[in-house]
């Protein structure tokens, strides 16, 4: 089973965050939503998987290329 | 092919061979072979276990179309190369060069042939006697799969090509990692290295991602499908499918109502083009540029877009170079360009900078500036500052139309609030100042100082482009631009 990283592509804050660790997702997934240069980004995923972590919270800063989450294929 | 123990192995796999990768290519009946005899001569004992010194080179027709193709049979010493099939590839070359055809490489090989290029014999022997043997002038299309472990030549011939197509479990890299752990004593892993996610999402070396050889076969044909031929004639035409356009009418609904929300452009272009002919390249690489090849009327259009559920739309520095790259390709090959503009600018910050923003966005706008093909812009959304010139803005497009929904300055409104009132939210006089500062960025201004042709409402944009490429149709030269990329940076 790979691992998979899912990193911001912004720099900006956790405005919503819409999956919770243990559920199964598909490709295509909003699993947040930052807030960065006054909109909302959210984040999808490319590939499908079981969310085993979420590493940031509501309100918190992201920094691009920063690990949010983490899934397993 | 290097004998059925081998060959019975690869089946077990699921992998084609390099002849029913051919077969699959090719249309029934149209294989002529170059080169069946041809054997390694380095070693005389090789003689006899070399078939076609392990590259199958010959010429087929794709899609009716005569095409030159190099099939690497990795059964045989890996594919290496040698000087034999160092010969064949010159000659598949010199003759899609001289007589137009498309190229297509099969790849999957190990590198250069040990121990046929050791020593400084070797060496002079063997390697840079053809001095064409990496020049890319783009006279004719060049497509690549990647199929398999692809090392040396079938890795420089892949990021050399105008489509790169690789199949998951396929490793492009410059050479083995085994080579490579030797080299930085430390265990490397061939996919960390050069499996289809780097590719796909940090290089963008594969323009598109497939499960399986025959998805990866298809995928050069529908490729070759856009393209003409050659650099001298314009783009095949196709029937118009059933159906295209028929979504025009609920377009608007593919745009969120508030400014601060996003969408995925690609919907809009899939409603715009004709039905089912968005072919997307490097989805995964540089997200907040799409690029891909479609049809408007039947006609090879190359679609640019900017895509604000990826960053808001704000360009960095890989989309500049995705965009670059295929602008080049566009107009080596008279495909007339459509850009789709919805941009808060281009990210700024120091992280820009150290991906050398500035040089991505010049090489991007000069590009632009020398497009010879037709290019219309539509501005859908925001277009803001230096990236309004870069997508097409004022006369760096033949012809900018806009949506009622457009808006345009040298910076968005929230922040030039602060920058040139110098007032933040909540001070008295911010509101109107903003409100100020929208009324001004709206569509109308640009249209009555002639900067944008015309204002037309999002489902008229189908009915729009096909009547204005039709317009701007080159017939002084017979539908061919002048190609002066051609030779521009052989890979990105």
């Amino acid at each position: 089973m790979a691992t998979l990283e899912v990193k911001s592509e912004v720099t900006g804050s956790v405005w919503k965050i819409a999956a919770r660790p243990g559920q199964v997702l598909a490709a295509g997934t909003t699993i947040m939503i930052l807030e960065s240069m006054k909109m909302e980004i959210p984040v999808i995923l490319e590939d499908g998987g079981t969310l085993s972590a979420l590493h940031v919270a509501e309100g918190e800063s992201v920094t691009e290329g920063q690990i949010i989450a983490t899934l397993t294929e | 092919m290097g004998g059925p123990e081998k060959l019975a192995r690869r089946k077990a796999a699921g992998l084609l061979n390099a002849r029913e990768r051919l077969a699959r290519l090719c249309d029934p009946g149209t294989y002529v072979e170059s080169g069946l005899f041809a054997t390694s001569t380095s070693n005389p004992a090789d003689r006899d276990t070399t078939p076609c010194d392990a590259k199958i080179a010959g010429f087929g027709k794709v899609n009716g179309r005569e095409t030159a193709i190099l099939s690497n049979d990795f059964t045989v010493m890996g594919a290496s190369s040698g000087s034999t099939n160092g010969r064949k590839i010159a000659h598949l070359k010199r003759v899609a060069t001289q007589r137009g055809l498309p190229m297509v490489f099969l790849g999957e090989s190990s590198g250069a042939r040990m121990p046929d290029h050791m020593g400084s014999r070797g060496m002079g022997s063997l390697l840079g006697n053809d001095a064409t043997q990496y020049q890319r002038m783009r006279e004719t299309p060049w497509t690549s799969a990647t199929l398999g472990l692809c090392y040396g030549s079938s890795t420089w011939y892949s990021v050399m090509a105008d489509f790169n197509v690789m199949r998951k479990g396929a490793v492009l890299a410059v050479s083995s990692s085994l080579l490579a752990s030797l080299a930085v004593k430390e265990q490397v892993d061939p996919q960390e290295m050069g499996g289809w996610r780097l590719h796909a999402e940090i290089t963008g070396f594969a323009d598109q991602v497939v499960d399986s050889d025959e998805e990866a076969i298809d995928a050069i044909k529908i490729f070759l499908s856009y393209l003409p031929a050659h650099h001298r004639e314009a783009p095949p035409v196709a029937a118009v499918p059933s159906g295209s356009g028929e979504a025009m009418g609920d377009i608007l609904g593919l745009l969120p109502d508030s400014r601060t929300k996003v969408y995925d452009a690609r919907n809009v272009i899939r409603t715009i083009v004709d039905r089912d002919s968005f072919f997307e390249l490097k989805a995964r690489f540089g997200k907040v540029g799409v690029t891909g090849l479609a049809r408007l009327d039947g006609r090879t259009v190359g679609i640019i877009a900017n895509n604000p559920q990826s960053k808001g739309g704000a360009m960095d520095s890989d989309a500049c170079d995705k965009l670059t790259s295929f602008i080049v390709l566009c107009d080596s090959f008279n495909i007339p360009l459509v850009l789709f503009v919805d941009t808060p600018g281009f990210v700024i910050g120091t992280e820009a900078e150290r991906r050398r923003a500035p040089g991505k966005i010049m090489n991007l706008m000069n590009a632009l500036a020398l497009t010879t093909v037709p290019k219309i812009s539509v501005i859908l959304r925001k277009s803001y500052g230096q990236a309004y010139l870069n997508m097409g803005g004022g006369r760096n497009s033949d012809e900018v139309a806009a949506w009622p929904t457009a808006e345009v300055s040298f910076m968005d409104p929230v922040f030039a609030v602060r920058v040139v009132d110098g007032l933040d939210p909540g001070a008295p006089g911010y509101e109107e100042a903003l409100e100020g500062m929208d009324r001004a960025s709206a569509v109308w201004d640009l249209a009555s100082v002639y900067a944008a042709q015309s204002v037309i409402r999002p489902q008229q944009t189908r009915d729009y482009l096909i009547r204005m490429l039709e317009v701007h149709r080159l017939r002084l030269s017979n539908g061919v631009g002048q190609h002066l990329m051609r030779a521009w940076p052989t890979s990105y």
